[in-house]
């Protein structure tokens, strides 16, 4: 009891010296040794009751007290392992989602960059591209604001990177000068470029490299400072690397390199965009000067906007500028993320609310129980606020416990969450590993939890009677009115049934999105990508590498067809041209309809399996020579040409563009996602029209790792040093489309178990409580001749009721939240009778196992043993 | 030694058994039992020491920081707890001495005014 100042012993002793020298006192005024000793005694008066005032004068008796209770309540939990594991088990999965969800929208939205003072970080934005912005724009805004102590300039980018462990096609970003100096990082090792080492386009041949690439492509080489990289096969001097935590200003985007933004035509070769007014590229952020408020910042931007807007009108014609927070592109992902990650929280906050509403009725129920042990301590003195206090100290506890599993859990699974990579080229990452805030916030929520379950049966164990306990009557049921208990079992079914029932139609939804008309058959088609641009490659180097590979795939055993592409449907690479037909070349911008377009080889369709419906394919015949073709879908036929025969037919690629003329027609396709409606797509010949960006198909009856095998040394033999990327089966490499689904689907199912878990839990908890309170009644019944069966509808009627009641408010929610999760998930639709009604067997079964136990207990009540009861 | 009427003493006013303890320790460390014989002896046996009230006021004092504690040995070779004055307690002896003065002053005024008018 390190907290005490003095022990209780200590003052009995003092006590009792004081006695004995007031005994020798007055044995020395002449009293015999037992006189003096009763005198002293009396003296001195009652020595239980100074012990006592001295207990109570202690100013850490509130301590004392929280340490008994701790300890009373550890005991009464180790009592009831039962009781004890289920409490355990729900508030750990409740808090433990809570800290998970938590970590998320902590990782993702709440932790601030790892920069200097990055609330002073703001992400410009405009009206006409969004995130975009034009370099020159950029410039114009760095050099005349009044507002930001810096202003700098990025973009993601792809980079073919030589390294020690080979070449590989990765991702990075090209920065100003001013980049790190705006955030205010300091280097890992070496040092970072600046403003002076921009010297003019293509004169910084410079790269910093991140940490994870520092250490997994160049074995943490501390030497790696002035050595020479290839970056796109150019040299460049490697002047740092970024501390360990820094990943860029996405916090889901794990760049490997930053490049300065002046190499830019060597880093993306062919598009040199930084002195054009019109390509917005650039992604810009800010640092706002102490005390210039976002509002003032953005006025100030936007008289410059003004100026250019005026001075430019081709490309800035009413531009206007808003600042948002860095880290998430902006709005573009910044502003679902909030939407999704709050809608999240909420249902994680509804499941812990479940919880809680599960432990109050089952500590209620066992507070019946205990009715007369509080009716003792009532009786001998406790005050009501004390045994309340009793009560609370038990139930936080029991949070703490299950909080610390929670926030364990939590822990395990936020380290797969941070481990996992999307299936994608792409390096998406997130790092969610719990900090002091997600710590913090499960401390707080056991806390609160605690105190939420326990107030209900701490207010009930204070109004107990003590005296109609301790002459053992039963209060009765008195619960004909609508308790707070009944509502929380309502809400509880109907929560259960949402989730269920959308994980339910969310999987049927799944299952069927595998029998989606794509317009192409992606099984037994594997592919491999690379960029013969980021390789160096001229044109003329870059079409005959094309034929070289294609020659080399077609003659691998097994394969039935091949063909080259700048991208496939469903691909994150997807792009879309702005069609004008022949006899209406000057539609206005609103007017325009873009399709998807696609640079493809002759036999292209074949091998993804997609159906000719009229006209030809490309043939090698379709080269520069020859007049420009074009094979388009039913979509573009229909909603560009308004034709059902568009043979002949001829359009505009883009504004003022080449004159297509259409010569074949395939069917209809998904492009973009898989869940979209048939939507215009052109496909022209690679031929006619050179693009570096390249993945090789092939279709083949051999298994997929075999053909991929075969078409890597295919590859290596015409180039050792050419990145491949995206190397797999097509419906591997599609994974992406179908993400967003499938991660609704687990998500959902998840919380569908434990919605499941909770609920049966709760109705566990409700009849239990029913039971235990009735039991003189049953008794009674059961003495006067009711049968198991009118006994059983006493006690389940209301039961039963309310899951009737909670079932419908979950299907009304159901019904109304199936619209969100049709667009989620393609062919969820909550017109599924069948699913509902499995749905709703489930919950059924779930009422009747969870009440099993307390209802044969009911049946099996003894009249005699519960009427003499006590 | 005859048996003391006990009645007849005055029980002390609420407050000022911290002065009488205070102003007892000035002489030297001394154990509780000491401290209300003091008291009583120096009262003339006029005022008594409730032992009830004398140990929370003694554990008062030494939370305010005023005495120190410590086990001892007394003159008759006993194990007593023995309690000493410390500077702010002695600060707190002149303090609430000038205190009572005062007020002692105050009400002897208003008890017998003649006197403080004449």
């Amino acid at each position: 009891m390190f907290w005490r100042r003095r022990k209780n012993e200590d003052f009995s002793e003092e006590i009792q010296a004081h006695i004995a020298l007031e005994a020798e006192r007055l044995r020395a005024e002449g009293f015999s040794a037992a006189e003096a000793d009763a005198a002293a005694r009396k003296r001195f008066g009652n020595v239980l009751s100074a012990e006592e005032q001295f207990y109570e004068t202690n100013r850490w008796l509130w301590l004392e007290h929280l340490r008994r209770d701790m300890g009373y309540g550890l005991r009464v939990l180790l009592r009831n392992p039962g009781f004890t594991f289920v409490a355990m088990l729900s508030l750990a999965l409740g808090i433990g989602v809570n800290a998970l969800m938590f970590s998320v929208v902590n990782a993702l939205v709440l932790r601030p960059l790892p920069v200097e003072k990055p609330g002073e970080l703001v992400f410009l934005e405009n009206n006409h591209f969004g995130i975009g912005q034009s370099f020159p724009n950029y410039r114009d805004f760095r050099d005349q604001n009044q507002v930001f102590s810096g202003l700098m300039a990025y973009r993601v980018v792809q980079i073919e990177l030589d390294s020690r462990v080979g070449t590989a096609r990765t991702w990075g970003y090209l920065a100003t000068g001013n980049y790190f100096d705006v955030l205010g990082i300091q280097p890992a090792l070496g040092r970072f470029f600046h403003k002076e080492d921009e010297r003019g386009e293509g004169g910084s041949p410079y790269a910093v490299l991140s940490y994870g690439s520092w250490q997994a492509r160049y074995g943490g080489d501390r030497d790696i400072v002035g050595k020479t990289i290839r970056i796109n096969r150019h040299p460049y001097t490697v002047l740092g690397v970024a501390p360990r935590n820094f990943h860029g200003t996405e916090v889901f985007y794990w760049p490997e390199v930053w490049a300065p933004m002046m190499m830019e035509a060597q880093i993306e070769p062919g598009n040199p965009w930084l002195e054009n007014r019109g390509t917005f590229n650039a992604w810009v952020i800010g640092r706002l000067k102490p005390g210039v408020s976002p509002s003032a910042a953005t006025a100030n931007l936007n008289t410059i906007a003004a100026e250019l807007s005026r001075r430019y009108p081709d490309f800035d014609e009413g531009l206007q500028m808003h600042l948002t927070r860095p880290g998430l592109m902006g709005d573009v992902i910044g502003g679902p993320m909030r939407a999704v990650s709050f809608a999240l929280m909420l249902m994680a906050g509804l499941v812990l609310l479940t919880a809680c509403a599960n432990l109050a009725s089952m500590v209620t129920a066992r507070g019946a129980d205990r009715e007369r042990e509080i009716a003792i301590r009532l009786s001998i003195g406790a005050t009501r606020w004390r045994v309340m206090r009793q009560i609370l100290t038990e139930t936080v506890v029991l949070a703490g416990l299950g909080g610390a599993a929670g926030y364990g859990l939590a822990q395990v699974l936020s380290k797969l969450l941070s481990a996992w990579h999307a299936p994608m080229d792409f390096p998406i990452q997130f790092d969610v590993t719990p900090d002091w805030r997600v710590f913090l916030f499960a401390f707080a929520v056991s806390l609160v939890a605690g105190i939420v379950f326990g107030l209900a049966p701490a207010r009930h164990a204070a109004k107990t009677d003590m005296n109609a306990v301790i002459k053992g009557e039963q209060l009765g049921w008195r619960g004909r009115r609508i308790a707070l208990r009944d509502v929380l079992v309502v809400l509880q079914v109907a929560v259960c049934f949402t989730l269920v029932a959308s994980s339910q139609l969310a999987l049927r939804g799944l299952q069927r999105s595998t029998d989606i008309h794509l317009g192409f058959q992606p099984q037994g088609v594997s592919v491999v990508q690379f960029d013969l641009g980021l390789a160096g490659y001229t044109e003329e180097r870059g079409r005959s590498f094309q034929k070289q590979a294609l020659e080399a795939v077609q003659h691998m055993p097994g394969v039935t067809s091949a063909a080259y592409s700048n991208s496939v449907p469903l691909s994150i690479d997807e792009n879309q041209n702005s069609v004008y037909p022949e006899d209406q070349p000057n539609l206005k911008a609103s007017e325009v309809i873009a399709a998807a377009t696609y640079e493809v080889s002759p036999n292209f369709f074949t091998t993804l399996g997609t159906r000719m419906l009229a006209g030809r394919d490309f043939s090698w015949h379709d080269d520069r020579k020859s007049p420009d073709v074009a094979v388009v879908n039913v979509a573009f036929a229909k909603q560009i040409l308004h034709t059902d025969n568009p043979l002949g037919k001829r359009f505009h690629r883009g504004p003022g563009g080449p004159l297509m003329e259409v010569v074949g027609v395939v069917e209809d396709g998904k492009y973009e996602t898989p869940i979209e409606a048939p939507r215009p797509a052109e496909f022209v010949a690679m031929e006619q029209h050179y693009n570096t960006t390249n993945t090789l198909l092939v279709r083949s009856s051999l298994p997929q790792n075999e053909v991929v095998a075969n078409m890597r040394v295919a590859m290596a033999k015409l180039d050792p040093d050419l990145p491949l990327f995206g190397v797999g089966g097509l419906d591997q490499v599609l994974g992406l489309a179908f993400m967003p689904g499938r991660a609704a689907a687990i998500a959902l199912s998840t919380f569908g178990i434990l919605a499941i878990l909770l609920a049966v839990t709760g109705i566990h908890g409700l009849v239990s409580y029913a039971v235990a309170r009735r039991i003189r009644e049953i008794g009674i019944r059961v003495a006067v001749g009711a049968t198991p069966a009118q006994v059983l509808r006493v006690v389940l009627g209301r039961t039963a009721w309310l899951m009737t009641v909670g079932c419908a408010a979950g299907l009304v929610l159901t019904l109304a939240l199936g619209k969100i999760l049709s667009t989620l998930v393609y062919g969820a639709s909550p017109r599924d009778p069948l699913a509902l009604l499995g749905v709703l067997t489930v919950i059924i079964l779930l009422g009747l196992f969870s009440s099993w136990a307390p209802a044969r207990r009911a049946i099996r009540v003894d009249p005699v043993m519960a009427l003499r009861h006590e | 030694m005859a048996t003391r009427d006990e009645n007849n003493r005055i029980a002390l006013l609420q407050g000022t058994l911290d002065l009488l303890i205070l102003r007892t320790l000035l002489f030297g460390p001394q154990h509780g039992q000491g401290i209300s014989r003091a008291i009583q002896a120096q009262s003339d046996d006029e005022l008594l020491v409730d032992h009830g009230s004398l140990y929370p006021a003694l554990q008062r004092l030494e939370a305010q920081g005023w005495i120190s504690a410590a086990w001892g040995v007394s003159e008759n070779n006993r194990k007593a707890r023995f309690y000493q004055l410390t500077k702010s307690g002695k600060q707190q002896l002149t303090r609430e001495t000038n205190q009572w003065k005062r007020l002692a002053a105050a009400i002897g005024r208003v008890l017998e005014p003649q006197k403080s008018e004449g």
